[in-house]
């Protein structure tokens, strides 16, 4: 087991920086899940702490120790990949044993612990197959069987489900909060799915352009995001983005509504001065009146998906979604009025490019 | 269920496999069978199908010709060639596959001259050789006119850039998270190379090794200028049957036979391992 620093850690291909000089302390057993957009650096992140690739500026650190001058094979990191990364002409088994025989480990050794791993992996009547005769679930069960097996200090998944069907993405989840459970090691679990993140990880590092944008708990991440790129990358549905204006100690407008602040709110407006953003998440805006925040709208859609529906509502420009019990609909063009949670009601410098950026997910 | 079937598109189809068929194995039927035939029966209106076989053009080909000394030579060369060729091509083309040397434009440069037609170089080449063949070095190595070196070296120059576009290919369908794999589990990179690139690779080597073989056992042009005699291959070997006296149809007949059967016999052989490679596209990781 391993506690894990990153120090000014910086890595650029050619003329491209990819990281630009990140620190993180991740704990001995630790649960981290890094969660970002495609090419935000999260991948190289995690490829440099596998020693795969090289560090152009920084340290990492195992245990207080420098380890950017190890080789990948005596960093004891295990790692499992998208692609499940199994040998094809070989079977499970050998799979599996595969790190161990590379260590040089006696036959009886091998054999006790390979068998051992995959009876705790359900992979016990797959050893003698080729990997091309698997599922894609099975198939990711030896990739972290094969990671396990050899008790690294560092346990690595590279997007390990997101091949996988949605049933058998459950599943996996399911899986590997057990293996972590059960064995304790420090994980850190690479994904660009924020559900995947929060169901998992003990921490989320959200990265964006080669930056972390928050490290912190899910709760926090969910319900006080460090910046509006978090705030509308994490959580489903999408957060809804408003600018506002005028905003003083006597409130805010938003799309024309004049609002009344709470008091943690007018100190953040006298942080901010009067325009930004508005964030607020589907499911904490309601139909109806009875909020000092309320917003005049028109009905557009309800989507009816039964255990609760997603109502979509135009408040001026802006078409915004909010979660609403079954049964409570909109009709085209209904004039409406929306209570928004003041507590859940979150305001952030004004930022076209990370409004734009949301806007593609 | 039964599968449907029309009886004369049936026809059609089996009469349109027979005509390709017959249309690429006839020459080398009526070049076996002409090799057997007495020389009162080559050269005849109707052909005739129908004679006493003889092995007097095999006699006249091996013996008076010593048309073996052409397969040695030709086997040397492109054996030679061919090893050579699969192993800088297979290095070569893993560094484009996996590193991006050169952006592209390299590789592009690379296969840019398979473009160029060798009749263009062959002047070039010959000047170099004769230079060359000269020099301590050319000696050392056979790199002059009429030595084997010569044609492995132009060879090995004409052949690589189709041998590494093939290769790179293959090695880019295998995936990179394997070789991370194997280097997470203990592995350094060289015996990755070893031990599970090039194993993956395996398919797509043999098929470059076997294209590449038939190039160079093939090849007329820079074996026929290039060399005289002591290092002339069977190619140059059959034509040198088109004397001044006239085309000795029968031993030339022989002699392209004797040539053809080893290819003919390798192929056969690599055949699975070529047809796998050249769809190994799906590698399963």
């Amino acid at each position: 087991m391993a506690r894990i620093t990153a120090n000014r850690l910086l890595k650029r291909y050619g003329n491209f920086q990819a990281v630009h000089g990140i620190d993180f302390d991740i704990a001995d057993g630790e649960f981290v899940a890094i969660l970002g957009p495609s090419g935000c650096g999260k991948s190289s992140t995690m490829r440099m702490i596998a020693g795969l690739e090289s560090i152009t500026e920084g340290q990492i650190l195992f245990d207080g120790t420098p380890v950017n001058d190890v080789r990948a094979r005596d960093r004891n990191v295990a790692m499992s990949f998208e692609n499940y990364a199994l040998y094809a002409p070989i079977t499970v088994y050998e799979n599996i044993a595969f790190p161990l025989r590379s260590a040089g480990k006696d036959q009886a050794e091998i054999d006790r612990a390979v068998r051992a791993v995959a009876e705790k992996m359900e992979l016990t009547p797959l050893l003698g197959l080729k990997p091309g005769r698997l599922s894609s679930g099975q198939a990711q069960r030896v990739g972290l069987a094969r990671a396990l097996v050899r008790k690294p200090a560092v346990f690595l998944l590279d997007e390990p489900i997101s091949h996988l069907d949605t049933r058998q993405r459950y599943r996996m989840r399911r899986f590997i909060k057990s293996i972590h459970q059960e064995f304790g090691h420090t994980m850190i679990y690479v994904t660009h799915d924020q559900e995947e993140a929060l169901a998992l990880a003990d921490r989320v590092m959200v990265m964006s352009d080669g930056a972390i944008q928050q490290l912190a708990t899910p709760p926090e991440v969910y319900s006080r995001p460090a910046n509006a790129f978090v705030a509308g990358f994490v959580g489903e549905p999408p957060i809804n983005f408003f600018d506002f204006s005028d905003a003083d100690e006597t409130g805010l407008t938003i799309e024309g509504n004049r609002v009344s602040l709470t008091d943690p709110l007018r100190a953040r407006v006298r942080e901010l001065g009067p325009v930004g953003l508005a964030a607020i998440r589907p499911h904490f805006m309601r139909l109806g009146a009875g909020s000092p925040v309320q917003l005049q709208g028109r009905g557009f859609i309800t989507e009816e998906l039964q255990d609760h529906n997603e109502i979509f509502v135009d408040i001026g420009s802006v078409r915004v979604s909010l979660i609403a019990p079954p049964g409570v609909k909109v009709a085209r063009n209904e004039t409406v009025t929306i209570s928004v949670d003041p507590d859940h009601l979150l305001l952030f410098p004004a930022d076209v490019k990370v409004k734009e950026h949301s806007d593609d997910l | 269920m039964q599968r449907k079937t029309s009886i004369p598109l049936e026809v059609l189809r089996y009469g349109a496999i027979f005509l390709v068929l017959g249309f690429f194995v006839f020459p080398i039927f009526w070049m076996v069978l002409t090799s057997f035939k007495p020389e009162s029966a080559i050269m005849v209106s109707p052909p005739r199908f129908l004679f006493t076989p003889t092995l007097d053009n095999y006699y006249h080909a091996i013996v008076d010709k010593n048309f073996f000394f052409y397969i040695k030579n030709t086997l040397i060369i492109s054996v030679i060639s061919t090893a050579i060729v699969v192993f800088i091509g297979s290095l070569a083309a893993y560094s484009f596959a996996r590193y991006n040397v050169g952006d592209g434009h390299i590789l592009f440069f690379i296969l840019s001259t398979k473009m160029m037609p060798a009749i263009a170089v062959i002047l070039p080449y010959f000047l170099i050789f004769r230079d060359v063949g000269k020099t301590a070095v050319g000696k050392a190595l056979h790199l002059g006119l009429d030595q084997h070196g010569a044609l492995i070296v132009s060879y090995v120059m004409f052949n690589l850039p189709f041998a590494i576009w093939l290769l790179v290919s293959f090695f880019q369908d295998i995936p990179r998270s394997l070789e991370h794999s194997a280097r997470l589990d203990g592995l350094s990179r060289l015996q990755v190379l070893r031990k599970v690139t090039f194993p993956l690779a395996a398919p797509g080597i043999a098929v470059t090794a076997v294209f590449t073989l038939i190039f160079c056992w093939n090849e007329f042009l820079f074996a026929y200028i290039l060399t005289r005699k002591l290092a002339s291959t069977v190619t140059v070997g059959v034509e040198s049957f088109f004397t001044l006296q006239g085309i000795l149809w029968g031993p030339v007949a022989a002699a392209a036979t004797i040539s053809v059967a080893p290819m003919l016999v390798f192929v056969l052989v690599m055949q699975r391992y070529m047809v796998r490679g050249l769809t190994f596209g799906a590698v399963r990781g």
